[in-house]
């Protein structure tokens, strides 16, 4: 009986909530197929760089990954597409039955079997909070406000909205909110950024968040996957749907004991946005969609897709 | 083709430091140093479908944003350099301090704590401090010793001081508030720069000949005092400017090199030095000093790299649960692992390696990550001057007169890491100094 | 490496009151001789990099406005000049060495170690550029073998990574080549040939 020692690399650095659902879900493995696969989890960048694992993965140097798939928008905007189109969804149920339900993940398998690289499942943490120096309550609010915002779509939906947008690495993004360089940051979630010290610096948090939820997807080399016996495939494909249920609900219990806190605390004001602010802001990043769709084939499809499925779920 | 993995990852572990000596002292160039044992072991360990990890941490090792500083950092320098700014500035500071033995040095450590709260990184100021300081002292007559070790030590304040791209990556991937990081080491890095002072006022008190006093200023006509003084203007016109736009939100860490750099070239406009050969020889130099300590840079990632491929972490993970129950115990073996790795990796690497490991460790035995992150960069600033792989004598080494070697830089750098070690030690036994804020 | 074509020379020192004089750099071998020219190209990049900053810095405080270019123009230029300056610094002998052994033995020893080292740096480089090659490729073709540069990914999505990587690439190759040329000039030297460290080469310029 053949036996897999697999070594999974994560986008997340290794003291986040994340990072140790994920190492969860490496022994959750283990224990599910009776020790038959063993699989090692590695923080962000201990192998290659969180923007080179897609082919990492493909060539078998690692033997899978946990990622925001929307880092590999270069290789082919599908990938922004499928990875974070900003103002889909609000939840990570959403996100994940749109892969369930609606077709995603046939198509993504479709787009990543020429990568070498086969898509187990969909999982996500909850939608990310902005953390803010200004106070920052409707769409009109974003107006002029710094901020940063790195790759892709999001960029484009903050600037459609009014911001503008300053190209910041993560590493830069506290010493930045901290100096004033940025009023604002399209950082993580509300529990990650606090515990970075960002609300000691932004004391504004726009949270629950709406602009951006971004698949986390859990993948593994083809070559592997392809002679792996179906009952390890059965395996493998219920942990991750228990992996993301389990990074779900640790996440979301993590960001309100966080606003909890930062209630009691008294100087930091959470902004939460009412409804038809959110459906705004969402309208004006669904606008950036289309043009992505128009970038490669890929895109094409996955914007057809995806704007189908939430039609048919009214929630578009 | 030979088989490494049969080693094990403990045999492994123990080759890839052997090797490396080995190869450091046959005269092969550090740069390809580090990116051959890698190879070798992603070839011997692996085979040949591993060797695009060393490629590819190579793109992304250069193609970090954070990196722009440096060139800018030691542009600077060498413009500083070839104006006569920087004469002017060690001129002028004779003003400062009458007639101490070891006075420029404790001047050139002032210097030294002002860059380092400009930048946020070690090289550029190492580089520039050693165009600037290092031929003043000697000029002065200071023991050759002496002054490379102020300069090295100096220097490399720029990441215990913040801002500090060592503590930014510590922050990040242990989780910890980047501003309590911040605040934490402020202390502990004016100790350091303290226990520098003093040990240089002690030389000059108990081995007069090696800091010996300039003699030229004996009785100073006001006129020339106010002239010299002049000298002192545009150097802290371009500090303003650059803390400035730092504190004042203007720019990020690393933009504001550019605003030094902009500031350097308008301070030689008004003072009729410019040149557009004089900022071409400049930007030679920058070329020159960067091929060099990046190159350098670039093999620590790449070995570290493919050691986390072939288990290195989960073994160094084992190696520390193991080694015994008592937690202090175990914060000591990680403070050995951290000084033998400095030894022979450069920081980026260690913290790849290491912060993953340690951080959550640390967390389960009731430590504070805060203060285990300023012993974290404390420890990074020993091993920017330890041998054999020591990054703050390299890029010494890359603007020293070149009768300077780098073994007497190493050996100049001793004393030094005994002060390191010193503040080390400090904040280990005493917490409160990096927690003296709560 | 010492060279055997000759080395960089620093003439005189920037020390004492003397102005200081430029470096002047020589080339190792025929390539890197080359490569020469080509230098002050990439070192006039750094002040473009420093223009560049500069103009975003004061075009987002002083004109709230932000580019969506500078940041990566810069970093890809940063890159692209740490990439040449590595095999710059090959080529005019800038790479820092520890001599501790090398300068302790006789002539005929360094010899055969300027030539093993030669050697395995070409055998080093040379497998590097082998992995940069199939790096570079899919930077330039997708997986199904449609040309398409991989950009950044940003709103801007400039092609950066493709040329940096087939940069690297081509990088990886001259060094590969500076080695090899390197090896044979050593190797053509006699071995009673005086050929001292580059510090003591430099010392008494
Ligand atoms: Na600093
Ligand atoms: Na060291």
């Amino acid at each position: 009986q053949d036996t897999y020692n697999l070594k999974f690399q994560s986008s997340d650095t290794s003291g986040t909530a994340a990072f140790e659902v994920q190492q969860d879900w490496a022994k959750h493995v283990g224990e599910l197929s009776d020790g038959r696969i063993t699989v090692e989890m590695l923080p962000v960048g201990s192998i290659v760089e969180y923007n080179e694992t897609l082919d990492a993965v493909g060539a078998g140097i690692l033997d899978g990954h946990i990622t925001d798939s929307s880092y590999f928008t270069g290789k082919d905007a599908a990938f922004a597409l499928i990875g974070n189109p900003v103002g889909a969804y609000s939840s990570p149920e959403e996100l994940r039955a749109f892969f369930n339900d609606g077709g995603g993940t046939e198509l993504y398998n479709e787009i990543l079997a020429p990568y070498g690289v086969h898509f187990i499942g969909p999982a996500a943490q909850t939608a990310e909070a902005i953390p803010s120096k200004v106070p920052i309550d409707s769409v009109e609010d974003f107006k002029g406000v710094k901020m940063r915002a790195p790759e892709g779509m999001v960029q484009s939906a903050f600037a459609a909205a009014g911001a503008s947008p300053v190209n910041l690495p993560q590493s830069e993004v506290f010493t930045s909110l901290d100096k004033g360089v940025i009023s604002a940051a399209d950082a993580t979630t509300l529990a990650t950024n606090d515990s970075m010290g960002l609300h000691d610096v932004a004391k504004h948090p726009i949270w629950p968040g709406f602009h951006s939820l971004p698949l986390n997807e859990v993948s593994i080399t083809k070559a592997t996957w392809d002679g792996m016996p179906d009952d390890l495939k059965e395996v493998l494909t219920q942990s991750v749907k228990d992996y993301a249920e389990d990074l779900a609900t640790r996440i979301r219990a993590r960001d309100e004991e966080v606003a909890e806190k930062l209630r009691a605390q008294g100087d930091v004001t959470i902004h939460t946005w009412s409804e038809e602010e959110k459906k705004k802001f969402r309208q004006i990043a669904q606008e950036q969609w289309q043009p992505y769709g128009e970038r490669s084939e890929n895109a094409q499809k996955v914007y057809e897709k995806l704007t189908t499925y939430l039609k048919s779920a009214g929630l578009l | 083709m030979l088989d490494l993995q049969s080693l094990g990852i403990g045999g492994g572990s123990v080759a890839m430091f052997g090797m490396l000596l080995v190869l450091l002292l046959t005269g092969m160039p550090l740069a390809f140093v580090t990116i051959l044992v890698a190879l070798i072991f992603a070839l011997g360990w692996f085979g040949p479908m591993a060797v695009p990890i060393v490629t590819t941490r190579v793109y992304s090792f250069i193609m970090q944003y954070v990196f722009v500083s440096i060139p800018m950092f030691v542009l600077m320098a060498s413009i500083l350099d070839r104006s006569g700014i920087a004469r002017d500035l060690f001129d002028a500071m004779r003003l400062v301090g009458g007639r101490i033995r070891g006075r420029v040095g404790v001047q050139t450590l002032l210097v030294a704590v002002v860059l380092a709260a400009m930048s946020g990184i070690i090289g550029g100021e190492i580089v520039l401090l050693g165009l600037l300081a290092l031929p003043q002292m000697l000029r002065l007559g200071y023991d050759r010793r002496l002054a490379i070790g102020i300069v090295c030590a100096g220097g490399a304040l720029g990441t215990m001081i913040p801002p500090s791209i060592v503590l930014i990556i510590y922050g990040l991937s242990a989780s910890v508030s980047i501003a309590e990081l911040f605040t934490a080491s402020f202390l502990p890095g004016l100790l350091l720069a303290a226990l520098y002072a003093t040990y240089v006022l002690a030389i000059g008190y108990f081995r007069p000949e090696m800091a010996p006093i300039p003699t030229q200023q004996e009785q100073m006509p006001f006129a020339d005092k106010l002239k010299l003084l002049k000298g002192l203007f545009l150097p802290l016109l371009v500090v303003v400017f650059v803390l400035g736009s730092i504190y004042g939100g203007i720019a990020s860490v690393t933009e504001a090199s550019a605003i030094g750099v902009v500031g350097v070239i308008l301070s030689t406009v008004l003072r009729g030095e410019f040149s557009m050969k004089m900022m071409l020889d400049a930007s030679m130099q920058t070329l020159r000093t960067c091929g060099m300590i990046v190159w350098i840079g670039i093999g620590a990632t790449a070995l570290i790299g493919v050691y986390n491929l072939m288990g290195g972490i989960n073994f160094i993970k084992e190696l520390l649960l193991g080694v015994s129950d008592t937690p202090i115990v175990i914060i000591l073996v990680m403070m050995l692992i951290l000084a033998v790795l400095g030894m022979f990796l450069d920081w980026v690497g260690i913290a790849l390696l290491t912060i993953p490991i340690f951080a959550p460790i640390v967390k389960e035995l009731g430590y504070d990550p805060v203060w285990f992150g300023v012993l974290f960069a404390l420890n990074m600033q020993i091993s920017f001057l330890s041998p054999p792989f020591g990054p703050a004598a390299f890029y010494l080494k890359s603007v020293a007169p070149p009768d300077i070697s780098l073994g007497t830089i190493f050996r100049s750098l001793l004393p030094f890491i005994a002060l390191q070690a010193v503040a080390l030690v400090l904040v280990l036994l005493f917490p409160s100094l990096a927690l003296w804020y709560r | 490496m010492a060279g055997p074509a000759g080395n960089a020379r620093r003439i005189g020192m920037a020390s004492g009151d003397n102005p200081r004089e430029e470096v002047r750099d020589e080339a190792n071998d025929t390539l890197s001789r080359l490569l020469i020219p080509l230098a002050p190209v990439f070192a006039a990049a750094f002040l473009l990099i420093t223009a560049f900053t500069f103009y975003e810095v004061v075009m987002r405080y002083v004109f709230n406005a932000p580019t969506i270019w500078v940041h990566e123009t810069t970093t890809a230029l940063t890159a692209l000049c740490f990439a040449f300056g590595g095999a710059y610094c090959l080529g005019t002998n800038r790479h820092i060495r520890v001599v501790l052994i090398y300068d302790s033995v006789s002539q005929r020893v360094r010899r055969l170690l300027d030539v093993a080292i030669s050697l395995v740096g070409a055998a080093a480089c040379a497998l590097m550029a082998w992995a940069a090659w199939n790096f570079a490729y899919k930077a330039f073709f997708t997986p199904t073998g449609q040309m398409h540069l991989e950009t950044s990914g940003s709103a801007w999505n400039p092609p950066t990574p493709a040329i940096v990587k087939a940069v690297l690439f081509l990088i990886l190759c001259v060094m590969c080549i500076q080695f090899l040329l390197q090896a044979i000039a050593h190797l053509r030297r006699k071995p009673t040939d005086e050929n001292r460290s580059p510090e003591q080469e430099l010392g008494d310029a």
